[in-house]
């Protein structure tokens, strides 16, 4: 019982993170800002559903089965704080190197606040 | 010859769509495949009721694929091969021209240094692990989903992250052309070798079974099984070098070097 209600408040603060992603992926101005909302929201978005299906697994526990699902959502769980930054910060460098400038506003005023001020 | 190409590929279409209506409609239980035909058992009662006591191994589809096709699935494993032998014969060059100098391709400057160091790392942690992993499909495709093209995939997949993190040389230094052209003809020759076998033994061209009078301590039913995983991985090799040859290839333009 309170297994089940830890994993789904997990899945479902993944789920947030997730709509915040996304909502960040279309709605900011420009290549790194969408790049950092992807990245960010993803890698931990990701983490805490496959979390809440880990520990979701544990719910019955009555035998080895459900460890061994355990351990290799929580293995998942690894590999994606390893690779998933990771992927960002590659596509980020590659973007970099091909010359793709930033959005920055007059006097450095944030990227979100000059692209509001456009007619 | 683009135009000849588009008539014969929408011809070869639209033939394949026509025929699709005369199929049966999915999980329709009186199609031959499920009710069997004139009353006999069907082939998939059969897979279902019989893989097991047959051959030892649970997972349906990979008997099936495996065993009960074998036939199917080496000819699948020779159109990966003909594809990958397609690609070298277009796209491979040898000499010829010189290679232009690509100053900006490779960037030793510091900045680029670090930037290198986190995806290099990363690299170094990850395809070890992911390389384990994809002998374990292989393997273990008799008791879960996997088998050999799946593996092989992962395993190609491996090295292209290190063509891709590092330069293609690198992967090239640890999967020179020599060897994957070798691994892929190698693996077409372990499966049709396990065919040829049985022919040996005066069985039929891949019924396995007469194999256990080569393999210690098995009976027929594990010789199957046994000669599956064998076939397994000579689908592995075969795939493994040719996702890596078409890769090569086709990033760097044939000339299997960096900066292009």
């Amino acid at each position: 019982m309170i297994l089940d209600i830890i994993a789904i408040l997990l899945i479902v603060a993944g789920l947030v993170f997730f709509l915040g992603a996304a909502v960040g992926l279309v709605r900011f101005p420009d290549f790194y800002s969408r790049m950092h909302a992807a990245g960010k929201g993803d890698t931990l978005s990701n983490l805490l559903v496959v979390l809440g299906f880990a520990i979701h697994e544990l719910r019955h526990f009555d035998g080895s089965a459900d460890v061994i699902v355990f351990c290799k959502l929580l293995a998942i769980c690894a590999f994606i704080m390893l690779t998933s930054p990771t992927a960002t910060h590659a596509l980020m460098d590659a973007g970099y190197e091909d010359g793709i400038e930033p959005v920055i506003g007059e006097d450095g005023e944030n990227a979100l606040a000059a692209d509001r001020k456009k007619p | 010859m683009k135009w000849l190409g588009l008539i014969a590929t929408a011809f070869t279409g639209i033939l394949l769509l026509s025929a699709t209506p005369y199929f049966p409609s999915f999980g329709d239980p009186n199609s031959p495949a499920n009710a069997g035909v004139n009353g006999g058992v069907s082939v998939s009662q059969y897979y279902i009721t019989e893989t097991y006591t047959d051959t030892k191994v649970p997972n349906i589809v990979t008997a099936v694929l495996a065993d009960y096709r074998g036939y199917d699935t080496m000819f699948e494993t020779v159109v990966i091969f003909a594809a990958g032998v397609a690609i070298f014969a277009i796209l491979r060059s040898f000499g010829g021209t010189t290679i232009p100098s690509h100053p900006t391709a490779i960037d030793t400057s510091v900045e680029g240094d670090h930037q290198r160091i986190i995806i290099g790392m990363t690299c170094k942690l990850i395809i070890p692990v992911i390389q384990l992993f994809a002998l374990y499909v292989v393997a273990h495709g008799h008791h879960s989903p996997g088998g050999g093209f799946q593996g092989g995939v992962i395993l190609g997949a491996s090295f292209i992250l290190m063509a891709l993190a590092k330069e293609l040389d690198t992967a090239l230094a640890r999967f020179s052309e020599k060897r994957y052209l070798a691994l892929a003809c190698v693996g077409i020759f372990i499966y049709s070798g396990f065919g040829l076998l049985c022919v040996a033994l005066e069985r039929n061209f891949l019924d396995y079974g007469i194999l256990h009078r080569l393999m210690p301590a098995t009976d027929e039913i594990m010789a199957r099984s046994h000669s599956m995983l064998g076939v397994e991985v000579g689908v592995a090799f075969t795939v493994t070098a040719i996702m890596f040859a078409i890769y090569a290839n086709l990033s760097s333009k044939g000339r299997l070097e960096q900066g292009f």
